[in-house]
């Protein structure tokens, strides 16, 4: 074989290779979402979003209670996260800078909490808010520290949606945080001495002018924020915990459709099973909803 | 070695002795600047790219503290008060002396909003009172035409050079004493920029007018006085016609003839 033979012998190969790699990952991503619309679809009907939990084997049975359950979870964990998620962002660029070393360490812990395996956070919140006692040990530091920290007595003892909440919302932080961080700096640097030319203050340079000029890009990393906890299990799984019926008292337990999907699912009766699939069908359809309309705001913002 | 001329006119502001050093510089990046800026007149500074005409023009709204670390020294008077000192107080000095960028700096809000923008920093909250000084600025800028059907609109729709009028509408609307031009028009095309010069000379009724530009022919065409700067010393000052016709210095001369820069 001379040398150009093999040189395209070895060219062909590599493409070949790496069009397979390509096509098992996209086959796999087709056959999960297949499987998913076609047991989803079927087993959608009115009765899921007219009735909440019920027995096995009863026809008035759906998962009005897990959705509404977790719109709450979602929309309140929103209000929370987002106001601190883009306060803390408009530090990091505005106050912090580049150069900053608080800021960069702030930016590098915020990086590892993204990539923080969700369980753990959960399990925080539990031993920090619900089930503090079990934690506590027979030493000075745990009796006389430890026993101080606490997010609210009140919610001691109990799971409950505000537990679930803090969770996700510990979550979804860091997410705003670095996008707005990272939007606020493409703002151009002129935008805002043209502010502070007109004779305005810091805050309202920030506030008015820097943060509007990344609206689009600030909008995006919400969408995916909401997006990310919006599919979380683990971290609710200890916290808000589940319900079976239609609740909205925050400080009781209160049920999600991941919760609920996960208990339904590993169930052994076939109509919760299919509860199950529409549990999952809905929630997929509503990330990727958030996902198609967070590129599209992002792609509107490149063609400006 | 320098020529400073002394002006007939009231001076709005007065330079003496100036220094000016950037965070980590070892020595001054403007040294020993001694210049008056003419009430009411157009002063227009020229120099090679690097010579330090927008770092002086930035010295006069104090826009060098938004960064830590730059350094002031000597005067600059303005209103009877060295606005160099400690005390002074950034909100009011920017009101007074207003600032125009190389590029237009269009707030990502409405237009009306945008020249409403300086006004409602001072509290001016009656809307009839915005509407008819916001209309007045525009015009004062030479864009009501275009702009009095879609003030409600985004102000990034405008074009360069509209944007950099409705910047100008902006900076007048609060009625500063001073308007401070850093290369205005570098960033249009040359009708806009025929626009923008009618504009600066007309302003000057109302202003006094400090304009930093790379484009020599530009400085002839709009201003009364012109400073020469090199390698952050003021060379010259002079009346423009003088300046480039019979220059007292041997650097000016080759400048605007061309020799360097």
């Amino acid at each position: 074989m001379t040398h150009t033979e093999k040189r395209i012998l070895v060219n062909k190969l590599v493409m070949i290779l790496s069009s397979l790699s390509a096509a098992v990952g996209i086959a796999f991503l087709l056959w999960i979402l297949s499987v998913l619309v076609i047991n989803g679809i079927d087993a959608i009907n009115w009765n899921i979003f007219i009735y909440e939990g019920a027995p096995p084997g009863y026809e008035e049975s759906g998962l009005k209670h897990a959705l509404i359950g977790q719109l709450i979870l979602i929309g309140v964990s929103t209000l929370i996260g987002v106001p601190l998620g883009i306060l803390a962002g408009a530090y990091l660029s505005e106050y912090g800078g580049l150069k900053s070393k608080l800021a960069n360490v702030i930016r590098d812990i915020s990086d590892i909490m993204m990539s923080a395996p969700s369980i753990v956070i959960g399990v925080f919140v539990y031993a920090m808010i619900i089930n503090r006692d079990s934690f506590l040990y027979d030493n000075w530091f745990s009796q006389n520290i430890w026993s101080g920290l606490s997010f609210s007595p009140a919610l001691a003892g109990s799971f409950s949606g505000w537990a679930g909440i803090i969770a996700l919302t510990i979550i979804m932080v860091p997410i705003i945080l670095r996008t707005t961080d990272d939007m606020l700096q493409l703002v151009p640097t002129t935008l805002r001495e043209a502010a502070f030319a007109l004779g305005a203050p810091k805050y309202k340079v920030i506030l008015q002018v820097v943060i509007r000029g990344a609206k689009t890009g600030i909008l995006t990393g919400v969408l995916l924020g909401v997006a990310r906890v919006s599919g979380e299990t683990a971290p609710l799984l200890f916290t808000s915990f589940n319900d079976n019926f239609l609740n909205t008292d925050l400080s009781e337990p209160i049920a999600s459709l991941t919760v609920t999907m996960f208990n339904y699912a590993t169930s052994p009766y076939e109509d919760w099973q299919k509860l199950g699939w529409a549990a999952a069908f809905i929630l997929s359809m509503f990330i990727l909803g958030l996902n198609i309309l967070g590129r599209l705001l992002l792609h509107t913002r490149k063609k400006k | 070695m320098s020529t400073i001329i002394d002006i007939p006119e009231e001076k709005a502001i007065q330079v003496n002795n100036f220094d000016f050093t950037y965070a980590g510089a070892d020595e001054p990046n403007l040294k020993n600047i001694t210049m008056p800026i003419a009430k009411n007149k157009v002063t227009a500074l020229i120099g090679p790219s690097g010579c330090g005409k927008t770092t002086l023009l930035r010295a006069f709204n104090r826009m060098h503290d938004l960064y830590p670390g730059n350094t002031y020294k000597g005067e600059i008077i303005f209103e009877g008060r060295n606005i160099l000192q400690e005390k002074e107080d950034m909100i009011k000095l920017r009101t007074q002396i207003g600032m125009i960028f190389q590029k237009p700096t269009a707030f990502p809000m409405s237009i009306f909003d945008n020249v409403a923008y300086g006004m409602r920093l001072k509290g001016i909250k009656n809307k009839t009172e915005l509407q008819d000084r916001v209309e007045k600025a525009l015009k004062d800028a030479a864009i009501w035409k275009e702009t009095q059907k879609r003030l409600k609109h985004d102000a990034n729709g405008l074009s360069g050079g509209q944007q950099q009028r409705l910047c100008i509408a902006r900076a007048i609307a609060v009625e500063p004493e001073v308007l401070l031009f850093d290369e205005p028009t570098s960033a249009l095309d040359p009708i806009s920029t025929q626009g923008i010069e009618k504009l600066i000379i007309e302003l000057k009724e109302k202003v006094s007018i400090l304009i930093v530009t790379h484009n020599m022919q530009q400085a002839a065409r709009v201003s009364d006085y012109t400073g020469f700067m090199y390698l952050g010393d003021l060379i010259e000052l002079g009346k423009t016609e003088e300046l480039f016709v019979t220059p007292a210095e041997k650097l000016t001369e080759e400048y605007i003839t061309g020799k360097f820069g």
